[in-house]
C-alpha cells in the first residue's frame, strides 16, 4: 500500500477493511436457513437419501450374501441353495462378482447424478440472494463458507437417512429371498462395515463437491451480475 | 452556504463491455459530483448507461478508465476487504425488486448488514427495530417478505439500507415494481429521510414522479451526461407534466 493511498483514507486504513464474520455466526445462519427452508429442502433430502439408500442396499445385500456363502452351517447352506445363491463353480462366481460390480457402478453413478443435480439447482436458484449478500458487505469467503456448512449438514443428514433406509431395505430383501434370522453377528457386521460409513462419507463429500462449483462461481461474480442471473 | 462535502465524485469515467466481438461503450467519459445531503436523480432511457453509472457509484462494478470517488475514496484502488467494507458501511442499496432474503423476517433482514459490520446481536436487534419503526413497520418486525405487500417490502429494504448509517443511499428504480400510490409513499419516505437525517440519496429512475423530490436531475443519453437540471429549473417542467395527468 503506497502512502498516497493511505492518505485518501484519512490516514487510517486499518479499520476500513471488513473483518471476517465469525464461523459461529455462519453456523447460526445456516441452521436458521435450513429450518426456514425445510419445506424446500425436504426434496433435496429425499433425493440424496433415495440414491444413497439404493447404493447402500445394493452393497450391503451383496456383501451379506458373500459372507453367507462362506458359512458351513447346514441350515444356512440349505436356505442359500433354495434361493439359488450358492455358487458351484468358479465361472459362476466370476459372473456373480461382475454382476455385483456392475450394479454398484450403476447405483454409484445414479447417486452422483442425483446428488450433483439437486445441489447444483438448489445453489443456482439462490444466485440473487448471493448477489444481495455481497451488496450488503458479505465477503466472497463468507458466502462460500455459508454454503459449504449448509451442504455438509444436508449431505450428512441426507446420507445418514439414506443409509438407514438402505439397510432396512436390505433386511427386507434378506427376509424375502432368504431368511431373516440369517442376518446376525459377523454377517451383519460384514454387510455394514465398511460400506455404510463409506456411503455416508461419500454422499456428504459428493454433496459438498456438487455445491462448491456453483457457489464459488456465484461468489466470484460481480454482485450485479449474480443478481441478474435468471434460473 | 457552508462548504459542501462532495460525497460522490466521478472523473472521466468510461466503461466498455464486450458482447462477443462487439465493443459496447456504455459510458463515454462521465464527470459529475454529488454533495452530502443531496437528492439526485439519474434519468435516461434504457441503454443510456444509467445503470452502468449507477453500479460504478455503488462499488458494484469498476470503470474501464477514469476514477470514482466515494467519500474521497477511489473505488478502483480498493481490495476485496475494503470494497466489502465500502458496500457494508458507506453505501445503502435499494433495489427495484426489493431483494430481501426470503427466509428471513423483517428484523433479520435489516440486521444483516450490521452482522457483516461485526456488531453484536443485541445491538443489531435494537437498531433494526428502531429503523423498522422509523419506516413505519414497527408492528411488522417478525413478518417474512412473503407476508408483506410490495410497499412494505420496499420499506424493509430502506430500513436495511440505513442499517450502518451509510454515506449514500443508492436506489435503483425503487418505485419500478410498485403501484402509483405506494410509489409516492416510498418517495415521500426517502424525501423525509433526506430532510430529517441528511441522508444523501441517488436514484436511477425513469419515473417522472421522482423528479419533483430531487434537488438535481442528471440526464443520460448514449453513455454521456447531456443535461443537469437543478430543482428550480425542474419545477416548471414538473408542473406541465402534472398538468397533463
Amino acid at each position: 500500500m503506497s502512502e498516497a493511498q493511505v492518505s485518501i483514507f484519512d490516514g487510517d486504513r486499518t479499520d476500513k477493511r471488513l473483518k471476517k464474520v465469525p464461523v459461529s455466526k455462519a453456523w447460526g445462519m445456516c441452521l436458521q436457513n435450513l429450518k426456514n427452508r425445510r419445506g424446500r429442502y425436504m426434496l433435496v433430502f429425499i433425493s440424496i437419501a433415495v440414491v444413497v439408500a439404493f447404493f447402500v442396499t445394493t452393497l450391503t445385500f451383496q456383501r451379506m450374501v458373500g459372507e453367507l456363502r462362506n458359512d458351513d452351517d447346514v441350515h444356512t447352506r440349505a436356505v442359500m441353495q433354495r434361493a439359488g445363491l450358492l455358487l458351484t463353480d468358479a465361472a459362476a462366481e466370476v459372473k456373480q462378482r461382475d454382476r455385483m460390480i456392475w450394479l454398484l457402478i450403476l447405483s454409484g453413478a445414479l447417486a452422483f447424478v442425483g446428488v450433483t443435480n439437486t445441489m447444483y439447482m438448489s445453489v443456482t436458484e439462490r444466485y440473487r440472494e448471493i448477489g444481495t449478500l455481497k451488496c450488503l458487505g458479505a465477503l466472497d469467503g463468507f458466502v462460500v463458507q455459508l454454503f459449504i456448512i449448509e451442504s455438509v449438514l444436508i449431505g450428512l443428514v441426507g446420507s445418514a437417512i439414506g443409509a438407514v433406509l438402505g439397510l432396512l431395505l436390505t433386511l427386507v430383501q434378506v427376509g424375502l429371498t432368504l431368511e431373516f434370522g440369517l442376518v446376525r453377528g459377523w454377517v451383519l457386521f460384514h454387510g455394514v462395515w465398511p460400506g455404510v460409513p463409506l456411503a455416508i462419507i461419500g454422499g456428504t463429500v459428493l454433496t459438498v463437491l456438487a455445491s462448491i462449483y456453483p457457489t464459488v462461481a456465484a461468489a466470484r461474480m460481480k454482485p450485479v451480475d449474480a443478481m441478474r442471473v435468471e434460473v | 452556504m457552508s462548504v459542501t462535502r462532495e460525497i460522490v465524485r466521478t472523473h472521466e469515467v468510461r466503461k466498455t463491455y464486450y458482447m462477443g466481438s462487439e465493443e459496447v461503450h456504455a459510458l463515454q467519459g462521465v464527470t459529475t459530483s454529488v454533495s452530502a445531503g443531496e437528492y439526485v436523480s439519474i434519468m435516461g432511457p434504457s441503454g443510456s448507461g444509467k445503470s452502468t453509472f449507477f453500479n460504478m457509484v455503488g462499488g458494484l462494478d469498476k470503470p474501464t478508465a477514469g476514477e470514482v470517488y466515494i467519500d474521497e475514496v477511489d473505488v478502483s484502488q480498493l481490495d476485496v476487504y475494503e470494497l466489502a467494507w465500502l458496500r457494508c458501511r458507506k453505501i445503502g442499496y435499494i433495489f427495484q425488486t426489493f431483494n430481501l432474503i426470503p427466509v428471513m423476517n423483517a428484523l433479520e433482514n435489516v440486521s444483516l448488514p450490521m452482522v457483516f459490520a461485526g456488531k453484536s446481536s443485541d445491538e443489531c436487534r435494537d437498531k433494526a427495530a428502531e429503523l423498522l419503526g422509523k419506516v413505519g413497520l414497527g408492528d411488522r418486525l417478525t413478518h417474512r417478505p412473503v407476508e408483506m405487500s410490495g410497499g412494505q417490502q420496499q420499506r424493509v429494504a430502506i430500513a436495511r439500507a440505513l442499517a450502518n448509517d451509510p454515506a449514500i443511499i443508492l436506489a435503483d428504480e425503487p418505485t419500478g415494481n410498485l403501484d402509483l400510490k405506494t410509489g409516492q409513499e416510498i418517495i415521500a419516505l426517502l424525501t423525509q429521510l433526506k430532510e430529517q437525517d441528511g441522508v444523501t440519496i441517488i436514484t436511477a429512475t425513469h419515473d417522472h414522479k421522482m423528479l419533483a423530490a430531487s434537488d438535481r436531475v442528471v440526464w443520460f443519453t448514449d453513455g454521456k451526461v447531456i443535461r443537469v437540471q437543478n430543482r428550480d429549473d425542474l419545477n416548471i417542467q414538473v408542473g406541465t407534466i402534472d398538468g397533463e395527468d
